[in-house]
């Protein structure tokens, strides 16, 4: 390949951080996406987890599916990677929190991470498996704020 | 004395290239404009409240703004008055969820026997959310209906008869036709009929459908079926028709 030919061969770091950056990017698009074209629907699954007031916790419904899907084409184009990654750590971390105050209080809702959300039956909750998902997916943002600098970036592109 | 490097350094500094922080603002602008829109987007796609209709609260409503429709002699003809100590039992629940039409099948009958007879002060409150979910008006126009069948003294019959036929695939939704057809069931006939009509097709109480869904939103119910027994949730208690008696018969002493 051309990129091996004259440059250095890629470290695992280089590929780390590629994957860490597609894994992130990909995953926050994806749940934007699913989310974006019914605000409603989000801004419901938001108030489903009575953490924050009503009509704020609808803004969040709102505003949220745009950030993903904003956040996660930086990070997949990898332009401002370290600012970009690290608030996609913050969102983690906040839906980590999230699910995690559903189920400490014992309410039985689908996190709506990827759309849909609200009140399910006890039986359907799946909250060790999203919060080891959302795990995972913070411990890719938390690579890249710690090492930004990846393979076809434009970060690499533009600045260097 | 040092070499003087700044050629050397000219020369391997970008030039005219992007600059970070022209880059940056206009990344920064562009996510602040788009959440601005996306919150202006979803403001204005709650439902649409300055409907033409002169808007009115259907007959039954308890509990201020938002509340739901109390079954009483007002509003299903042939109910007793509510016994003193008779417990408040809050029906949420929405035409087009599933569980709900399962819970009406094993419950209805009971529900609408211990209300007509007094034993519980029943209160329903039809939500609409899954309108949003399914992208069609089912759930709304079902709720409407069923506020215009509590005006002409049907609301029980009427709300078992729209559950009764209730879609087998979620999200098929209920025609005008078939919405019609439930008021035929239910009994609503002559000119209760015609006053029912002209309510249903004028959606008289959409504005009041709307403030049901908000205030139940604001009181944390977030899914259907939900029932509340003097205000704790026993949802899932509620497998047989007999465990809900045995609640009732405990909370009336």
């Amino acid at each position: 390949m051309a990129l091996v030919s004259h440059q250095r061969l890629w470290r695992p770091a280089d590929l780390i951080g590629l994957l860490a950056r597609l894994v992130l990017g990909v995953v926050l698009i994806w749940a934007g996406v699913g989310k974006v074209a019914s605000p409603a629907v989000s801004a419901r699954a938001v108030r489903a987890y009575q953490i924050l007031p009503y009509d704020f916790a609808g803004y969040v419904g709102y505003a949220l599916p745009v950030v993903e899907i904003l956040i996660g084409l930086l990070v997949v184009a990898g332009l401002f990677t370290r600012v970009s990654a690290l608030i996609g750590a913050l969102l983690m971390l906040a839906f980590i929190t999230g699910i995690s105050w559903a189920w400490a209080h014992g309410y039985s809702i689908d996190c709506g991470c990827f759309g849909g959300g609200g009140t399910i039956a006890a039986s359907q909750t799946q909250y060790p498996l999203e919060i080891a998902r959302d795990v995972g997916i913070a411990a890719c943002a938390a690579w890249l704020v710690i090492r930004p600098r990846t393979p076809y970036s434009l970060d690499h592109r533009f600045f260097g | 004395m040092r070499p003087d490097a700044s050629k050397k350094i000219a020369t391997v500094t970008p030039k005219g290239g992007p600059n970070v922080v022209v880059i940056g603002a206009v990344v920064a602008t562009l996510v602040v404009v788009a959440v601005v829109v996306a919150i202006v987007i979803g403001n204005n796609s709650k439902p649409d409240s300055s409907t033409a209709t002169a808007q009115t609260v259907p007959a039954g409503v308890v509990g201020g703004k938002g509340g739901g429709i109390l079954v009483s002699g007002t509003t299903s003809t042939g109910t007793a008055p509510a016994k003193s100590n008779a417990p408040t039992l809050d029906l949420y629940e929405d035409f087009q969820c599933p569980s709900c039409s399962r819970l009406e099948k094993v419950m209805g009958p009971r529900v609408a026997s211990l209300a007509k007879a007094g034993e519980v002060k029943l209160v329903v409150h039809t939500l609409s959310f899954l309108d949003d979910n399914l992208k069609n008006d089912s759930s709304k126009r079902s709720a409407n209906a069923v506020a215009c069948a509590a005006d002409v003294g049907k609301f029980l019959e009427y709300h078992a008869a729209v559950f009764a036929i209730q879609p087998a695939k979620e999200g098929d939704g209920y025609t005008d036709a078939q919405l019609t057809e439930a008021a035929t069931t239910a009994g609503i006939a002559g000119p209760a009929l015609a006053t029912w009509q002209k309510c249903v097709t004028s959606g008289q109480h959409a504005q009041y459908v709307t403030d049901v869904q908000t205030a139940a939103g604001k009181a944390g119910v977030n899914g259907t079926p939900t029932v509340k027994l003097n205000g704790k949730d026993i949802t899932g208690t509620l497998t047989t028709a007999d465990a809900l008696t045995a609640q009732v018969r405990a909370a009336q002493k």
